[in-house]
């Protein structure tokens, strides 16, 4: 066997086998990564359920730093930020009034339909423990897992809009897809035109979208909002808008997943309607949740009805979260 | 024969630790990238800090950072990063086979070369995590990420080799230095 391979080979003895044993390996590992991706995820769930208290220790201070070091580079714009900020604030008082006076008129013409309200499930307030930012993923660890009731799929928000969603739960802590990740696609919608979409993440901070059929036009700064197809994620949560000036267009999103601290996990999936199984279900449903700086606002809760399995089989074909999708 | 029976038995801890130490030092340092926070706001990735450990060893002692040591580094980066599994345990492995394969040339350069001998196996390390990233999951990542993370851990090479170098002169050399002694001491004592 001619060629620099065999001549490696024949120099060092035991250690090419053991180099070939590891490379087979580790492409192994990242072939099963890919196809059963539950086994590398619960060993990762399990880690970061025993790593969970050195990490929500470990991040208080170094947090603090982060928060100390973003200021700093902040401190020079903040009398021009300032001045920016009342004038934005002057007109976002206005169009508070509008939006109040409009929901009040929705209400009522929703009583006069008698129209289906929105489904609303159970929430959980979880901090943010963890945070990857490397160039194959973009992810946080949250505080929260299945004893809290967070299940895979289930939509995460922070106060501004959607941040991402569940896609592994361990015991007490549960890992986030953010909407820039290279693995996620989420069903949106563009207002006003109302062109759907699929929003899709490239690992940079303004995700793209992959537009749908129709001829709607899409302009800069239009709202990009979920459609809640499927019914995984909740319809309407907010989510960015369309930046100017590329070809493919792109968001920019209304969450700053770097600058959250706490977030909500939302449990509008079809695992929300179901009765709870297990005695973590129903401490999860009747435990309190805990306090947000900022939650979205909540609707009335009102009697659900039941997903057909094959419309939960194309939420998650749409959402991505099935286990081969997810990672 | 009896000498080297002596010589085995009188492996200690010290010598064990020294022959693990290595290993733990990338592994923390793996630990150490992958704390919760980002020092920049998200705004750059973090280094591969464990790589330039790696790089150090399999350079200065190779016998302390074998192909298993490496892959298990690069796994515990995959694991604690949160991404893709195998992706960065091939990718060291790479590398490792690059600075095995050219140790006498890497091992001689110096200042900038040294640095930019890091430089050649942490881009092989990170072209191997691509290709193998391309190929598992049929999407390719973009690579403005990956170049900017490759850039900032060969700007943090330099101080990995430093600390690395103070380990090894203070810490391992002195150990190994000491058992050998102890070890010829009590060769010649069971001979006489």
């Amino acid at each position: 066997m001619p060629g620099m391979g065999w001549r490696w080979m024949r120099g060092r003895g035991a250690a090419p086998l053991s180099f070939f044993v590891c490379a087979i390996l580790s492409v192994a590992i990242a072939l099963l990564g890919k196809t059963q991706a539950s086994l590398v995820d619960g060993a990762r769930a399990k880690l970061s359920d025993f790593a969970s208290p050195a990490l929500s220790e470990t991040r208080a201070p170094l947090a603090a730093f982060e928060r100390w070091t973003a200021g700093l580079s902040s401190l020079f714009g903040v009398y021009r930020e300032n001045i920016q900020l009342r004038q934005e604030n002057a007109e976002l008082r206005k169009w508070q009034n509008v939006a109040l006076a409009l929901e009040d008129r929705v209400k009522r013409y929703e009583l006069l339909l008698n129209a289906a309200p929105n489904r609303e499930g159970k929430q959980v307030t979880a901090r943010v423990i963890g945070e990857s930012n490397r160039p194959f993923v973009s992810t946080m660890i949250l505080n929260a897992g299945a004893e809290e009731g967070v299940k895979k799929g289930q939509a995460v928000v922070d106060n501004r809009g959607l941040v991402g969603r569940i896609y592994l739960t361990g015991e007490r802590t549960s890992w986030v897809i953010l909407l820039t990740d290279l693995n996620s696609r989420v069903p949106v919608v563009i207002e006003p035109s109302r062109r759907r979409a699929i929003l899709v993440g490239d690992n940079t901070a303004s995700p793209k979208l992959e537009l749908d059929v129709g001829d709607g036009r899409i302009n800069p700064g239009d709202r990009v909002l979920t459609t809640g197809d499927g019914g995984l994620l909740p319809p309407d949560l907010p989510v960015g808008v369309v930046m100017e000036g590329t070809d493919t267009p792109s968001v920019a999103m209304y969450a700053a997943a770097d600058a959250t601290d706490y977030v909500q996990v939302l449990d509008y999936g079809p695992a929300a309607r179901l009765p709870a199984t297990s005695s973590a279900d129903v401490v999860a449903s009747s435990a309190p949740t805990r306090a947000a700086p900022a939650p979205l606002p909540v609707k009335s809760v009102k009697p659900v009805k039941t997903v057909p399995l094959a419309e939960q089989t194309v939420a998650r074909a749409v959402t991505g979260a099935s286990d081969d999708e997810d990672r | 024969m009896a000498a080297r029976s002596v010589e085995v038995f009188l492996i200690g801890p010290a010598r064990l630790l020294a022959a693990l130490l290595p290993l733990t030092l990338s592994i923390a340092l793996v630990v150490l990238v992958n704390l919760p926070v980002s020092l920049t706001g998200r705004l750059l990735p973090a280094p591969v800090l464990a790589l330039g450990a790696v790089y150090y060893w399999i350079l200065v002692r190779p016998a302390l950072m074998p192909p298993a040591a490496v892959f298990s580094v690069g796994l515990s980066e995959d694991i604690l990063s949160g991404g893709p599994p195998g992706l960065w345990a091939a990718g060291f492995l790479a590398a490792y086979l690059l600075a095995d394969r050219q140790r006498e040339t890497l091992a001689g350069l110096s200042g900038i070369g040294a640095i930019l001998g890091f430089a050649g196996s942490m881009l092989v390390a990170a072209s191997t995590a691509y290709c193998l990233a391309w190929a598992v999951y049929w999407r390719s990542a973009p690579l403005a990420p990956l170049v900017l993370e490759t850039i900032i851990t060969v700007m943090f090479y330099p101080f990995v080799a430093l600390s690395m170098g103070w380990v090894q002169h203070h810490v391992i050399v002195p150990i190994r230095r000491h058992d050998e002694t102890g070890v010829r001491d009590a060769i010649v004592r069971r001979q006489g």
